[in-house]
């Protein structure tokens, strides 16, 4: 055998290696699928999403809510808020729901937290998609009503009447959420959350968690 | 059947594969090539995003760091960079342009830039493109390559804009990129394969393999009359019968079909 042969066996075995050894034993394929594949990267488009705020029953097609927020929503409204280990729109969203919520993380935490406001527990919860569970990361989708894909997405799921029942009812806003300052940010997501409170004042007497 | 032939079934084929995304199919896979998986039909990431992403601000997530490395270089050292002549999506593109950019090379200008002694040293920006906007900024300041790219605007921007009239805002990124992808465009349709050539920072990943691939192209040196029909038909612009496995040849066999003694040929596990 002559020499460029065996290089070239060693470094073919070297990356094949590393790459099955990789797929067999370590997360990454999930990491990537979930990470990279299946959110919108926003700064690969260079654009963000346009949102209205509205409110609706509809969540994606052929899905039920998630279990974990139909189990806060028997207490409160519920916030989530997801993001990436990479999203500078996150980044910048983040410092106003921690000032809003005055709940401190780092980007990496993945929790969640009941957090008295106006007189109402709303659940607090902050999904990094990059460390959350499947069930957490499906969420997203659920409740991704324009489709849009990507990160930072805000969710509030509160109560609404729906044809003789209440039901949850939600709205989903993203990315910086088309405006300028963080003083806007701010107003409209306090707007968001109250809306939310008021929605569940309104009609918690009518739930029925087990309908 | 010609290699020409075969090369542009594989390059629909491998088209047609990189957008399964549009039938709801995604994978957690890299892309051995150049494509944005912000196109909304990738069914893949783009191993630039991943290797960004792993460096961050910071951060180092080996795992998201060594996997498009792993990626590619096992495809890299059994076809070196077979991929970028015979799959990747731009590489096709730029396919497409090079009747024009060919045609272009008869204005002196153009031929001059072309032929200029500073052009080889501008191939070594690609290398400068994957470590220094793929690694470095986004590792130092947070400044990726992928807010630049002028490919997330072919593949992304482009047409998720036409898909979601109205959705999206432009971000503060967005007009310097248009800018670059402006630039791009001129750029495909003047030098032939320019993006290959210059800028394209998997090209750069790639490259180093062609000098221990398995895959590679063979000149018989005894039966070559020097004719030149084999560089003035690359699209690389490599003088073929001294590149000795060129880290810039892109293994498309245009040289192998053109020449007229067949002194050139494909060689593998040889």
């Amino acid at each position: 055998m002559n020499k460029l042969l065996i290089i070239q066996i060693c470094v073919f075995l070297l990356f094949s290696g590393t790459l099955g050894g990789m797929l067999a034993y370590t997360n990454v394929y999930e990491e990537v699928d979930s990470g990279i594949t299946s959110v919108l990267c926003l700064s690969c488009i260079k654009l963000t999403p346009v949102t209205q705020l509205e409110f609706t029953f509809d969540v994606a097609k052929g899905q039920d809510h998630s279990g974990f927020v139909l189990d806060s929503l028997k207490e409160g409204p519920v916030f989530i808020t997801y993001r990436e280990d990479v999203c500078i729109a996150c980044d910048e969203m983040e410092p106003i729901i921690q000032d809003i919520f005055s709940v401190y993380f780092e980007k990496e935490d993945t929790f969640s937290e009941v957090v008295p406001i106006d007189s109402s527990n709303i659940t607090f919860v902050h999904i990094n998609i990059d460390h959350a569970t499947a069930e957490q990361r499906e969420s997203r989708y659920i409740y991704d009503k324009d489709h849009i894909g990507g990160v930072p997405q805000f969710t509030i799921i509160t109560l609404g009447y729906d044809r003789g029942f209440i039901k949850p009812y939600y709205a989903t806003i993203y990315g910086t959420l088309n405006l300028n300052t963080d003083k806007e940010r701010k107003e409209l997501l306090t707007k968001i959350i109250y809306d939310g409170i008021d929605l569940y004042n309104q009609n918690i007497e009518g739930y029925d968690p087990n309908k | 059947m010609k290699f020409q032939i075969k090369r542009i079934i594989a390059q629909i084929s491998i088209l047609i594969t990189a957008n399964l995304g549009a039938l709801g199919i995604k994978t957690g896979f890299c892309y051995p090539f150049f494509y944005c998986n912000a196109c909304p039909a990738a069914d893949a990431a783009c191993p630039i995003r991943a290797i960004e992403k792993s460096v961050f601000q910071g951060s180092f997530a080996w795992k998201l760091f060594i996997y498009p490395f792993a990626i590619l270089g096992t495809v890299g050292v059994i076809s070196g960079r077979a991929v970028c002549g015979w799959g990747c999506p731009i590489g096709f593109l730029q396919r497409s342009t090079s009747p024009v950019s060919r045609k272009l090379r008869k204005y002196s200008l153009i031929n001059k830039l072309g032929q200029h002694k500073i052009e080889p040293y501008l191939r070594y920006l690609k290398y400068v493109s994957v470590i220094g906007l793929a690694i470095i900024t986004p590792y130092l300041i947070g400044f990726m390559f992928t807010d630049i790219c002028p490919v997330g605007f072919l593949t992304g921007t482009i047409p998720i804009s036409i898909l979601n009239p109205g959705g999206y805002a432009p971000t503060s990124y967005f007009y310097p990129a248009l800018v670059i992808f402006i630039l791009f465009i001129i750029l495909i349709f003047t030098v032939e394969r320019g993006w290959c050539r210059y800028f394209c920072p998997v090209g750069a990943i790639l490259a180093p393999f062609n000098k221990i691939s398995f895959l590679h192209i063979k000149v018989n040196l005894e039966g070559c009359t020097h004719c030149h029909a084999c560089s003035k038909i690359c699209p690389m612009g490599i003088d073929v019968p001294t590149m000795n496995r060129s880290p810039e040849c892109i293994l498309c066999g245009k040289c192998i079909d053109q020449c007229p003694q067949s002194a050139i040929s494909y060689e593998g596990f040889k």
